[in-house]
């Protein structure tokens, strides 16, 4: 295998963080895993220099600026949700009929939703974050030296970025680039962006090479 | 590489980054991931023959009618975890890990919050009643919509769903209450009393109130109504005791909005068509973010946008609507008089650009009644003296009429609007090309806001709808502006075939001055804000007794019913002053779902029901349609359905609340049918009785099955469609039995241009109004005016208008009235025709018609304009205070919007605490301020500060020790924080002293429907960033509609150190003189010269005055 354990866990970080992004508000803990954290902190170049971090501490950048980007966003101007973008009515499937229920479901996860705070599984949020759940599954098969049950794993990841998310997460992702207001969740947009493209032709390449 | 922001050439794609090669996030995963997954228990997979359905097809799902007596819905909680794709069946004996089904009976009602009648359904929980047949068993575990409802669609807004939380509130009035035997009113004292004892007490009082007969007798009971939420019912209440007793709130809500559309259509309210519209133009955010039907019309100005419409949103404060509008006007408040005369003006002056005149001549030729100006030349000449038009027109056609018109308006001109409104000129002249382009598909609701806040606010209504007319969108036709009478069915008071004296009371022989009194003789309506400064003004009562006129010095029983008084009218102390006073409320009592500031000062407080807990026929204009709701108690329904039966036929809804456990709540219709069947006139000596005992059984009041059987008989298609249904046709009660089921009805759809219908013609007579005129006794006017004599006046019936007799408008001369004779007749002339002055002189000559905020008065750089009329769309102004749902979104939050240049000029920065002070522009006295939280916001217009008069609840105690309760009862714990006040006749204070969350956790043992209210110990909001504002305002009516004028005139500056947010410091003493010397500057009282209390024609709200009642005699 080519694959290296720091890749495993620096996909499984970098879904854990844009997942956690686009899921709820940030609080305290979560601004100071970037701050502390210079290689993550080089993942939001904009947000480093942004005026607004160094002028106010984190509760008030949280208050003023960075809850109402985000309200702005997830909640109110934006809809970060498959169904909306995949079917013709740009309906929300709210309920047990929606897709990716069923995907979670057939790989034995649950949702919870109320937890999330978001009204359906097909939140952006809810996808990335299933993806970090998929790279953990894909450590664990790796530390195990289970070739297949990794070769599996890469191959969920593969079809679940192409059936799922790249079919909808990139427009989604312009559109919450063009409509930030904070450098925060612009910078946050753009990564999401890059990597998942980026992670896509990285399992391809993976599993062109078990092939 | 990185891109800038606000790159617009940078490319996602041009260089990706190298994400994991070479570099180590020291990330957590497990920390930072929300994790919102786990791992499915283990269950079986779901039987494949199941009646569940994995998930609604959309979030509009409502079952199959058929169902509503029995749904099987599976639990929630596990629904929203995953579907029954993953659940195996339902939990049953053999099953025990199933998931909970629980099986619902949908009562169909209809919301009571606001006042758009919205359709619901109370799905009452009656699975464990099945078994044990034990009432208290029943619970209603959610309210939904009712998907049949033709208004409201299945759709609710957050005030529907927190039905629930009203029903199930932990301080929830359990039982009547009687102020304590030897405490003062206000003292706090309680105890319990049943509803029989507080009847016989009432009721006795209301007897002996009655018994003497004279002309006192029928002016001091008054039964004083907040937002009715009922068609009919209440007026019906004073009528029978033959009192002028009626009293409501719309001179604080709505009367120049009414005013002005009376003046055209003789309707005191518009309805427009938003669905069909091209155009929805709002003047402020009530109709889609707020106010009145707000739920119904967004829905339908949202299909309209969907359709390709625009949204133009008129405020001077950027609400949810203006924000999502495609223009906003942010203009002055009060100046939109001059705004909408512009757009007449350049309607008139002119062409379209294909050259053709954009006045609609067919519309404008047909209906509007230019000739009665036209061949009045005494009028024409006024016009000229007050140089509204240079000369009387040589002649008197349709022509000179709008050359003459055209030249009136010549001065509101660009330039003029620009100054006096303060928008930009790039946003009127957009607005005007938007108007125009919309053609006649323009649709607007003219209420709150504007008309309500200033004086001359009527005016702006009056003017907002010229260029409507001009352009053809008062026709009453598709995506334009009809009128409310002719969409609303209003029949809960007519259920009079089901008592003894099978009619409906006679006219009431007396004239209540108190509501109506002598110096506002077309106020829209009564004049109830000022109810307290007339018992307590003793030199006023001495002046007009005087001249003649019997005013009572007291009330012998004031009931205002779901209305607090005391909280949402200016000038509070002066209500507090009134309301302790027994020698001037002799009795008083609050027929009130919640606790309120109004019940702290009643002598009883008698729970009645709100939503799901009551009966109400109720019906709103809201679209080109007219439906009904039938609002019901959802427990009683559930019981009766299943077999449980009332010991007495007439109480049946209370007595089915006590078996269920929710209290001792009852509703208005048997509550007061048993007073006065019982209580009031038991042997019917004062004639009473028989409007109220039942002809089924003449031993009792009329029970609900039989008086709303009666009322629905005057709707023909629902008495028809009922007779021929199969489940209903046997049955005693069809149409009470088909609406028990339905909740709700279309009576007639898709109602346009009425006025166009041919005046009905039977044989050799016209029908109008009920009645038959013989074609011969019919007489046409010069203008085509058919005219009757009815009762010895003269009355118009119908228009002759292209040779076809039709219905026409409602008005005296069946158009739409540019020139509003009788208004002229009745004292103002010079306001007759649309009008406003356009230069500094005239604006105190024409003071009627210019605010009192107007920015003349603004000389100060802190000096402010006040907007205090915008309602939050999650609360109602009373009855909500104790929904934890709504509660939990408004925390009584009530900031004060400031402009961010104004903010940065007077250096007020975000959470500030500032001192807002009220002085009249009239009288120049000084009122108190209140202490409130500044935000600096781009989100309303300089020089305009914005705080909703909507928020700022207080009590005096946590709760209340009930002797022989169990426990003690709380005081709005979820919306009225603790205050400290002081009064002394003077002045009055008040002084926060402890937040929500702090009050609610020192009494836990107090919450009731404890499962319901477990989350209780999550409250994390404090209550106290809101002032009771409305206190500090002194009452200052407006001469004409009457009007409160909410706005003020204010100062600010940063707080003391002293001061805190939510004090307020209040001069009543100075707030009466401003009251004083509005009324007496200001007004045009009755006089010798009239021998009316009021225009006959022009709507009075209330019982039917007879003309004994409407006739005075003045001495000068």
């Amino acid at each position: 295998m080519n694959i290296t354990k720091e890749e495993i866990e620096n996909r499984i970080a970098l879904y854990a963080l844009i997942s956690r992004l686009m899921m709820t508000e940030v609080d305290a803990e979560f601004l100071k895993s970037i701050e502390s954290n210079e290689e993550v902190l080089n993942l939001f170049p904009n947000y480093k220099e942004w005026g607004k971090r160094k002028e106010f501490n984190s509760s008030i950048l949280k208050e003023r600026y960075l809850d109402v980007d985000f309200t702005n966003l997830f909640l109110l101007h934006l809809v970060p949700y498959e169904t909306f973008y995949t079917r013709d009515d740009q309906m929300i499937e709210s309920g047990g009929e929606n897709p990716l229920m069923n995907l979670y479901d057939a790989l034995d996860f649950r949702v919870e939703l109320s937890k999330a705070r978001v009204i359906s599984p097909d939140h952006i949020g809810v996808e990335l974050e299933f993806m970090y759940m998929l790279c953990d599954a894909l450590k664990k098969a790796f530390e195990a030296n289970d070739e297949g049950g990794v070769e599996e794993l890469l191959l969920v990841q593969q079809g679940f970025l192409r059936d799922h998310l790249l079919n909808w997460a990139p427009m989604f992702l312009i559109n919450m680039k063009k409509e930030s207001r904070t450098a925060l969740y612009h910078d946050g947009a753009e990564l999401a962006l890059e990597f998942m493209l980026s992670d896509y032709e990285y399992v391809c390449e993976q599993l062109e090479a078990l092939a | 590489m990185v891109k800038k922001m606000n790159n617009e050439n940078s490319s996602f794609f041009e260089s990706r980054r190298s994400f994991l090669k070479g570099t180590t996030y020291t990330v957590a995963g497990a920390v930072v991931a929300k994790g919102v997954f786990s791992t499915i228990v283990d269950t079986p997979l779901m039987a494949e023959e199941t009646k569940f359905t994995s998930t609604p097809e959309n979030l509009l799902f409502y079952p199959p009618h058929s169902e509503w007596d029995s749904f099987k819905e599976l639990d929630g909680q596990d629904w929203k975890r995953g579907g029954t794709g993953r659940n195996d069946g339902i939990k049953t004996e053999d099953n025990p890990d199933g998931i909970k089904a629980t099986e619902y009976m949908l009562v169909p009602t209809a919301c009571s919050n606001c006042e758009a009648s919205c359709g619901l359904t109370a799905w009452v929980d009656i699975g464990k009643y099945k078994e044990t047949k034990n009432p208290k068993d029943l619970m209603v575990r959610k309210y939904m919509g009712n998907p049949l409802h033709a208004g409201s669609r299945g759709r609710n807004c957050a005030k529907g769903y927190a039905a629930q939380s009203q029903m199930y509130d932990p301080d929830r009035i359990p039982f009547p209450l009687r102020r304590a035997p030897g405490s003062k009113r206000g003292e706090g004292k309680w105890v319990r009393s049943s509803w029989d004892d507080a009847m016989k007490e009432i009721g006795t009082k209301i007897h002996d109130t009655l018994k003497s007969g004279d002309e006192f007798s029928k002016k001091t009971i008054m039964y004083q109504v907040g937002r009715p939420n009922e068609n009919g019912f209440g007026p019906r209440v004073p009528q029978s005791l033959g009192v002028d007793g009626w009293n409501s709130h719309t001179n604080i809500c709505s009367a120049g909005a009414r005013e002005g559309t009376i003046q055209w259509t003789n309707d005191d309210r518009n309805s427009p068509d938003w669905s069909n519209a091209k155009l929805i133009f709002l003047q402020s955010s009530h109709a889609a973010d707020a106010g009145h039907y707000f739920q119904q019309a967004a829905g339908r100005i949202a299909d309209a946008r969907k359709k390709g419409a625009k949204l133009v949103v008129m405020d001077p404060r950027l609400s949810n609507s203006a924000g999502m509008a495609d223009l906003w006007v942010p203009c002055w408040p009060g100046t939109e008089t001059a705004l909408y005369l512009y757009l007449a003006n350049r309607i008139l002056n002119e062409k379209g650009i294909n050259g053709e005149d954009l006045v609609n001549h067919n519309f404008v030729k047909n209906w509007v009644n230019w000739e009665q100006l036209m061949t009045n030349k005494e009028y024409l000449a006024l016009l000229v003296e007050k140089k509204y038009i240079k000369a009387v027109p040589q002649g008197e056609s349709y022509e000179d009429f709008i050359k003459m018109i055209s030249e009136m308006y010549t001065p509101y001109t660009l330039d003029f609007v620009v100054k006096e409104c303060r928008v930009e000129a790039r946003i009127v002249e957009k607005l005007y090309e938007m108007f125009i382009d919309a053609g006649a598909r323009v649709a607007t609701y003219i209420w709150r806001a504007g008309p309500i806040a200033h004086r001359g606010g009527w005016m702006i209504a009056r003017a907002g709808f010229l260029p409507f007319v001009l352009r053809g969108a008062m026709a009453g036709d598709k995506g334009g502006v009809s009128l409310h009478h002719w969409h609303v069915i209003s029949v809960n008071g007519k259920g009079q075939a089901a008592t003894v004296s099978g009619e409906n009371p006679p006219k009431v022989d007396a004239w209540s001055e108190l509501a109506w009194p002598p110096e506002y003789p077309l106020s829209t309506y009564e004049m109830s804000h000022l109810l307290p400064h007339m018992l307590l003004d003793d030199e006023w009562r001495a002046k007009w007794k005087k001249k003649g006129l019997n005013i009572a010095d007291k009330l012998s029983v004031y009931v205002p019913r779901m209305y607090n008084p005391v909280w949402i009218n200016p000038d509070g102390f002066r209500w507090i002053e009134a309301m302790k006073r027994e020698d001037k409320i002799e009795l008083s009592f609050n027929l009130s779902p919640t606790w309120s500031e109004t019940n702290w000062y009643c002598d009883y407080i008698l729970p009645v029901g709100l939503a799901g807990e009551r009966h109400d026929q109720h019906s709103e204009a809201t679209q080109p349609s007219r439906w009904l709701s039938f609002r019901q108690p959802a427990l009683r329904v559930a019981l009766e359905k299943m077999g449980w039966k009332p010991k007495h036929p007439a109480r049946g809804t209370l007595e089915a609340h006590m078996a269920a456990g929710l209290g001792e709540v009852w509703e208005e219709v048997e509550f007061w049918a048993n007073l006065m069947t019982d209580y009031v006139d038991p042997d019917g000596k004062l004639g009473v009785r028989k409007y109220w005992a039942s002809k089924e059984d003449p031993s009792r009041a009329v029970s609900i099955a039989e008086w709303y059987q009666a009322a629905f008989d005057n709707l023909p298609n629902l008495k028809a469609a009922a007779a021929a249904n199969p489940k209903y046709k046997n049955s005693k009660y069809p149409n009470y039995e088909m609406l028990r089921d339905l909740g709700t009805w279309l009576e007639e759809d898709n109602i346009y241009k009425p006025q166009e219908r041919p005046l009905k013609k039977e044989g050799d007579s016209y029908i109008a109004h009920g009645h038959k005129y013989e074609v011969s006794e019919v007489e046409k006017d010069q203008f085509g005016t058919l005219m009757v004599e009815h009762h010895g006046e003269k009355k118009a019936i119908g228009i002759e208008v292209d040779g076809e007799i039709v219905e026409g408008f409602h008005t005296l001369s069946r158009k739409l009235e540019f020139f509003s004779e009788w208004f002229a007749e009745w004292k103002w002339p010079e306001y007759a025709v649309p009008i406003y002055p356009t230069n500094k002189e005239d604006r105190k000559k024409m003071i009627h018609l210019v605010t009192q905020v107007h920015h003349d008065f603004m000389e100060k750089g802190n000096e402010f304009a006040l907007n205090t009329v915008f309602r939050l769309p999650y609360n109602i102004h009373t009855r909500s205070v104790n929904s934890k749902h709504l509660m939990e979104i408004s925390q009584n939050h009530n900031p004060v919007w400031i402009n961010t240049d104004d903010a940065k000029r007077l250096n007020i920065k975000q959470g500030d605490a500032i001192k807002v002070t009220i002085t009249d522009t009239l009288s120049g006295l000084e009122s108190g301020y209140f202490i409130a939280m500044a935000v600096p916001t781009e989100a309303t217009m300089p020089g305009v500060l914005a705080n909703s008069h909507h928020a700022g609840r207080w009590k005096l105690k946590n709760a209340v020790e009930i002797p022989g309760f169990s426990h003690k009862l709380g005081v709005m714990g979820l919306g009225a924080p603790l205050y400290d006040m002081t009064m002394d006749g003077k002045i009055g204070t008040l002084k926060p002293k402890q937040g929500l969350d702090a009050g609610m956790m020192e009494r836990r043992d107090t919450w009731q429907f404890k499962e319901f209210n477990k989350d209780l110990d999550n409250i994390w909001w404090d209550g106290l960033s809101g002032s009771w504002q409305n206190a500090v305002a002194p009452s200052h009516p407006d001469p004409i509609a009457g009007n409160h004028a909410w706005h003020q005139k204010v100062t600010i500056e940063p707080a003391g150190e002293e001061d805190q947010i939510g004090d307020i410091y209040v001069n009543y003493e100075n707030n009466m003189k401003v009251y004083q010397e509005w009324r007496d500057k200001l007004t045009r009282p009755l006089n010798s010269s009239d021998t009316l209390r009021r225009p006959k024609h022009m709507k009075r709200t209330g019982p039917a005055i007879s003309d004994i009642g409407y006739s005075v005699k003045i001495t000068d």
